[in-house]
């Protein structure tokens, strides 16, 4: 079984000195107050100034080639600075899609044009992306999409909607995959990926409010959308391939198993101020499954950066991961005397709030976990 | 991985396969062994690899050590493999000469007494204690900590198993005259410790690998209403979760092998020991689930690695013992547990 041995990565003298770059000026910014740590600010922290002041650090795009702004460096560098984001619940999500999946999409796939016009300006934390895949009857079964765009002079327009879009509200452009053939039988087919101008005429933005009454999805709508011809990414009908190369990146990342870190983080800080080793035992169950799911999560990063195929293994660490994601609240909550609350003064009430509503959501982005036991047991049949 | 080490490895693979049925790990239920398949480890020289030439061995190091020992769950072999090599690792370890003849070891929580060269005390599930001539152990004198070399032929010995029907014997010594001491301070102890616990890591994970492997296959050779039971989600889910913790267990052991060559660990191992504890339980509940009632049979092999998970997860230095040294570290540490699983690695002494 191949496919789900993965190799060991020991960080060089400069990747740890990154790492501590990173955090010194993390540290830095939430003593000024520029920002509260929060348990999945992934998703949850959009902030364009705070974004702003990333891309100002050159930590946007970080892997990147110069030519378009980037830094050029490696991919576990990449990884070193989202563990620092993610640890210290840092609000990253108004850049998050654009750097983790647009980027290195338009790097891919892109046309000269949208790598010069979009990269620079993503680098600069200027520019945001949502990422336009489910619909309203169309979330598991991705492959249903219905939005349609009718090949016009000089470009397409866009009928449909989306759905579950995160942060559409701070994005300047989506990332759209739509029909550019009529539905067939093959349904995988005829699909193409559409940047979409979010400020467009036709485009209407609608929050979903998520359970806590926050505000992080949202319903986008198409009505007659013009898109011009140059905003078509890639190959017309490769949609799905294209698609399908981004999702490697976006299961196997730090942001599903760091979640809720913040939380356990802080729970020790307590129990060691309670002296509590029967509890700290209980919480190192917690540590050392952590340090089980980060060697595989680094493993993946090291062989994605390496071209291999990781498709199996980082549907194995996100399905595994947010679990563990999950789990931490749970446990927590049994070693604590916790009052949890959104807007507890005491941080490990605010974690617990917030990882506990939170909670629910990890299995179900970016592929819920029915989805991803389906791909794993269909790699390791076939292995 | 190098040349030297895939050949050693594909050596032992390829004598494990060949020579261990169903019915050669049965034999341990009526109190027999695999002796011939001991006979080809000794004939091939395999048991002195990581030893130095110096000392008689074959040369190589932990990880073709450790990489072997998941061979030995992998396969369930009924040999003192393990415990005849680290027992001589340990000795070479602390300037001791290592035994040709069939040693076994046991770092005890509760150390011997040794006095004026006589160790007394009595140590429970020894390893293979009723076959083996030289016995690795710890013994205290006067707040000194030493590894001590014991002629078995001095102890009582009682027979016990495990839950998979090992020999794990009680062993007493009334003043037993010990044949060789190595005075050795906390660190090493520790260290010690944690090659022990590196090699339960190592048996457990190829273990692990088989019951998965033993799942995906059963799962497609077996039909229910009409087609291969793998075609069910509800299987798949299974699949996928075996799928997971093998792949959490694989890479928990490769990163302690890459850490302990390098000489630097700090609290990976016992994270590994608390992980391994966890995947064997989570492993054995779904490949029993998935093989259904022929694998709770004792006709069926698949309790050769579920047992030996169960027996495993609890001997030498346990999840129970590691969880608490971590919260003690923890307590005591000044930095946040970010910090903590961040730092810089300091280099151990070997």
């Amino acid at each position: 079984m191949a496919v789900l041995n993965l190799p060991t990565v020991q960080f060089t003298r400069e990747q740890e000195e990154f790492r501590e770059e990173v955090r010194a000026f993390l540290q830095g910014e939430l003593q000024k107050g520029t920002f509260q740590t929060k348990c999945d600010s992934w998703l949850s922290g959009s902030d364009p100034a705070f974004s702003k002041l990333i891309g100002q650090q050159g930590w946007i795009g970080l892997t990147w080639p110069k030519e378009y702004g980037g830094a050029e460096r490696s991919s576990i560098d990449r990884y070193i600075l989202t563990e620092e984001f993610l640890a210290i619940g840092a609000p990253v999500a108004a850049h998050w899609f654009a750097d983790r999946q647009t980027g290195p999409l338009l790097l891919r796939f892109g046309t000269d044009y949208q790598k010069n016009f979009f990269l620079p300006k993503i680098v600069k934390g200027e520019c945001f992306f949502a990422i336009g895949l489910s619909e309203p009857n169309s979330g598991s079964d991705l492959a249903s999409v219905r939005t349609k765009a009718e090949k016009v002079e000089g470009g397409w327009i866009v009928n449909g909607a989306k759905t579950w879009t995160s942060n559409a509200h701070d994005a300047h452009y989506m990332v759209t995959l739509v029909r550019t053939e009529p539905m067939t039988e093959k349904k995988h087919q005829g699909l193409s990926q559409l940047i979409i101008n979010l400020k467009s005429e036709g485009v209407t933005i609608k929050p979903i409010h998520y359970l806590t009454g926050e505000h992080h999805f949202n319903d986008v709508f198409f009505d007659n959308v013009f898109v011009p011809d140059e905003m078509v990414v890639g190959t017309l009908g490769n949609g799905w391939v294209q698609g399908l190369a981004e999702l490697a990146f976006e299961r196997s990342g730090p942001e599903r198993i760091l979640s809720t870190f913040p939380l356990l983080n802080e729970a020790i800080e307590e129990l060691k101020r309670k002296q509590d080793l029967e509890g700290l035992g209980e919480a190192s169950k917690l540590v050392a499954e952590f340090w089980s799911l980060r060697n595989l999560s680094i493993g993946v990063a090291k062989v994605l950066e390496e071209g291999g195929e990781v498709g199996v293994s980082a549907a194995l660490v996100k399905s595994v991961g947010t679990k563990f994601e999950q789990k931490i609240p749970e446990v927590v909550r049994l070693l604590l005397d916790v009052y949890p609350n959104l807007k507890a003064e005491r941080e490990v009430d605010r974690f617990l709030a917030e990882s506990t509503l939170h909670a629910p959501g990890f299995t179900i982005r970016g592929g819920t976990s029915e989805v991803l036991y389906g791909i794993i047991a269909k790699g390791v049949l076939a292995g | 991985m190098s040349e030297m080490r895939d050949m050693i490895i594909d050596v032992v693979e390829r004598i494990f396969k060949d020579n261990i049925h169903k019915e050669t790990v049965d034999l341990l239920e009526k109190g027999k062994w695999a002796v011939d398949v001991w006979n080809l480890i000794l004939e091939n020289e395999i048991e002195k690899v990581a030893i130095k030439e110096a000392t008689g061995g074959a040369g190589g190091d932990i990880e073709d050590l450790l990489n072997l020992y998941q061979l030995v769950g992998k396969y369930a072999a009924p040999i003192p493999f393990v415990e005849h090599t680290l027992a001589n690792l340990i000795l070479e370890y602390t300037n001791l000469l290592p035994q040709a003849e069939l040693s076994t070891v046991h770092l005890a929580a509760q150390p011997l007494t040794l006095k004026d060269g006589k160790v007394t005390g009595q140590i429970l599930f020894v390893p293979w204690a009723r076959y083996a001539k030289k016995f690795v152990t710890l013994a205290t004198e006067q707040g000194n900590q030493f590894v001590v070399l014991i002629d078995l032929k001095d102890a009582t010995i009682q027979q016990q198993t495990n839950l998979a029907a090992e020999p794990r014997d009680t062993v007493t010594l009334s003043e037993a005259t010990i044949l060789a001491s190595s005075l050795i301070n906390d660190e090493q102890v520790e260290f010690l410790q944690k090659l022990q616990t590196a090699a339960t890591v190592s048996k457990m994970t190829g273990a692990i690998e088989r019951a998965f492997e033993l799942s995906v296959q059963f799962s497609k050779e077996r039909e229910q209403f009409g087609r291969p039971i793998h075609r069910f989600q509800l299987v798949q889910q299974h699949l996928a979760i075996l799928a997971g913790e093998q792949a959490l267990s694989t890479a928990a052991l490769d990163n302690i092998v890459a850490l302990l060559l390098k000489g630097e660990s700090n609290d990976e191992i016992a994270y590994a020991r608390l992980k391994l504890d966890d995947a064997s339980r989570i492993v054995a509940t779904s490949a029993h689930q998935v093989h259904a009632a022929i694998g709770v049979t004792h006709e069926h092999r698949l309790h050769h690695y579920t047992r030996r998970l169960w027996a495993w997860r609890d001997e030498d230095y346990s999840a129970k013992y590691w969880k608490k040294e971590l919260a003690k570290q923890l307590v005591n540490s000044s930095g946040t547990l970010w910090e903590t699983l961040t730092k810089k690695k300091q280099v151990e002494h070997i």
